[in-house]
C-alpha cells in the first residue's frame, strides 16, 4: 500500500508537469484536458491509498520488510460464493445498448429488466432470512 | 471513515497476538475509488470535447447561445446539489456509528440515522434532476436543442451525461436504503455500501462543480 500511494502520487506529479509543459509549447484543448485529468486519476488513487494507509493503525505486512508470509493470513473481506445475477445483468445491459440501434422500444424494455437484474444482484445477500456469511 | 475490514469474532482471538490479521484496507472502498478514477477519464473526454468544439467553432456561436442560459437558476440548483453532498456525509457519519434509523422524532435532526440523511440527500438530488429537466425544457422552447447547433450538442451531452450519473446515484441511494431495510442488523457490510455510495455522490458533485464552472461561468 505504501508503494502504491508513492507510485500513484509520483504519476500525478509527472502528469501535472507534462500538462504544464504541453500547455506552454502550445498544445490544444484535448491534450491539456486529457493530461491534466490523467493527473487527477493518479492523484485520486494516490490520495486514497495514502489516506487508507494512514487510517490503519498498523504497518501492513506487504510494507514490512521483516514480515512473514503467514502475517498476511486471515480474513480478506467478503466474497460472493457464486451468483447467477451477473448473467441477466450483462444480457439486459446488452439489450439496452442494442436497443439504441434497433429501436427505442427495446431500450425501454431492457432498462426495466436491467433494474430488476440490478436489484436481484445487490439484494442477494440481504434476504429476510439471513444466511450464515 | 471506516476503511478497514474487521471481523468481530476473529478480533477476539487475534487481537493481542497480531492485529494485522484483522486490520486491512477495505477492498470495496479501494475498488470504488479506482473505478471512480476511470469515471474521471470518461468526463475528461466530455470536457475535451467541449473545449475542442469551442476552439474549432469560434466564439460567436458561444456568445449567441450562452446568452440563453439562466445562470441564477443553475446556480441555485448547483447549491442544492453541493448541500446534498453535506447531508450525504452526515448519513455516512451515522452509518459509521452503525445507526440505521433515527433514535428520536423526525424533527430531532441530531438523532437522525443513515436512513433519514440519505432520504434527504435523495430528495435534494431529485430536486437537482428536476431542475435540470425544467432547464432543458426552457432551453428547448428557446430553440436550443441537441441538433440545433454545435453548442446545443456539447451542452446537452456534457450536462446530460452528468444528469444520468446523478440519476444513477439516486437509484444507488434507494438500493442502500432497501438493503439496510432488509438486513437484520446494521454491520460493516451495510456501512461499506453506504460509504462507497457517498464516494460516488461526492465525485458526481465535484464533476458538476467543474462542469458548472466551465459551462456557466467561464463559457
Amino acid at each position: 500500500m505504501k508503494t502504491g500511494w508513492i507510485l500513484f502520487t509520483g504519476l500525478a506529479v509527472f502528469y501535472a508537469l507534462v500538462t504544464v509543459i504541453y500547455w506552454l509549447v502550445g498544445g490544444e484543448a484535448v491534450g491539456i484536458t486529457a493530461l491534466g485529468l490523467s493527473g487527477g486519476l493518479a492523484a485520486l488513487i494516490g490520495f486514497y491509498l495514502w489516506f487508507t494507509n494512514k487510517q490503519l493503525s498498523n504497518v501492513l505486512p506487504e510494507d514490512n520488510i521483516k514480515a512473514e508470509i503467514s502475517d498476511s493470513a486471515g480474513e480478506l473481506g467478503f466474497y460472493s460464493p457464486h451468483s447467477w445475477w451477473p448473467l441477466p445483468l450483462a444480457f439486459t445491459m446488452t439489450m439496452a445498448g442494442v436497443g439504441l440501434l434497433v429501436g427505442w422500444w427495446l431500450t425501454l424494455i431492457a432498462v426495466g429488466a436491467l433494474l430488476i437484474s440490478i436489484l436481484g444482484f445487490v439484494l442477494e445477500y440481504e434476504k429476510p432470512v439471513r444466511s450464515s456469511h | 471513515m471506516t476503511s478497514h475490514v474487521s471481523n468481530p469474532s476473529a478480533s477476539r482471538q487475534t487481537e493481542q497476538s497480531n492485529p494485522a490479521k484483522v486490520n486491512r484496507p477495505n477492498i470495496v472502498a479501494v475498488g470504488t475509488i479506482v473505478w471512480l478514477s476511470s469515471e474521471l477519464m470518461f468526463f475528461a473526454a466530455l470536457f475535451a470535447m467541449y473545449f475542442t468544439t469551442r476552439a474549432v467553432q469560434g466564439p460567436e456561436i458561444w456568445l449567441e447561445s450562452t446568452g440563453l442560459l439562466n445562470i441564477p437558476f443553475a446556480a441555485a440548483n448547483t447549491t442544492v446539489l453541493v448541500l446534498s453532498s453535506v447531508t450525504c456525509q452526515f448519513g455516512v457519519f451515522a452509518a459509521e456509528r452503525f445507526q440505521a434509523k433515527r433514535s428520536g422524532t423526525l424533527f430531532q435532526i441530531q438523532k437522525w440515522g443513515m436512513r433519514e440523511w440519505f432520504a434527504l440527500t435523495f430528495l435534494m438530488g431529485a430536486f437537482f434532476v428536476g431542475g435540470q429537466i425544467y432547464e432543458y425544457a426552457t432551453l428547448v422552447s428557446e430553440s436550443l436543442t441537441l441538433s440545433s447547433n454545435a453548442y446545443g450538442s456539447v451542452f446537452y451531452i456534457t450536462t446530460g451525461f452528468h444528469g444520468m450519473h446523478v440519476t444513477g446515484g439516486l437509484i444507488a441511494f434507494l438500493i442502500v436504503m432497501l438493503r439496510v431495510f432488509r438486513a437484520k442488523k446494521f454491520g460493516h457490510s451495510q456501512a461499506t455500501t453506504a460509504i462507497v455510495v457517498s464516494y460516488y455522490w461526492h465525485f458526481v458533485d465535484i464533476v458538476w462543480i467543474a462542469l458548472f464552472s466551465a459551462i456557466y461561468l467561464i463559457k
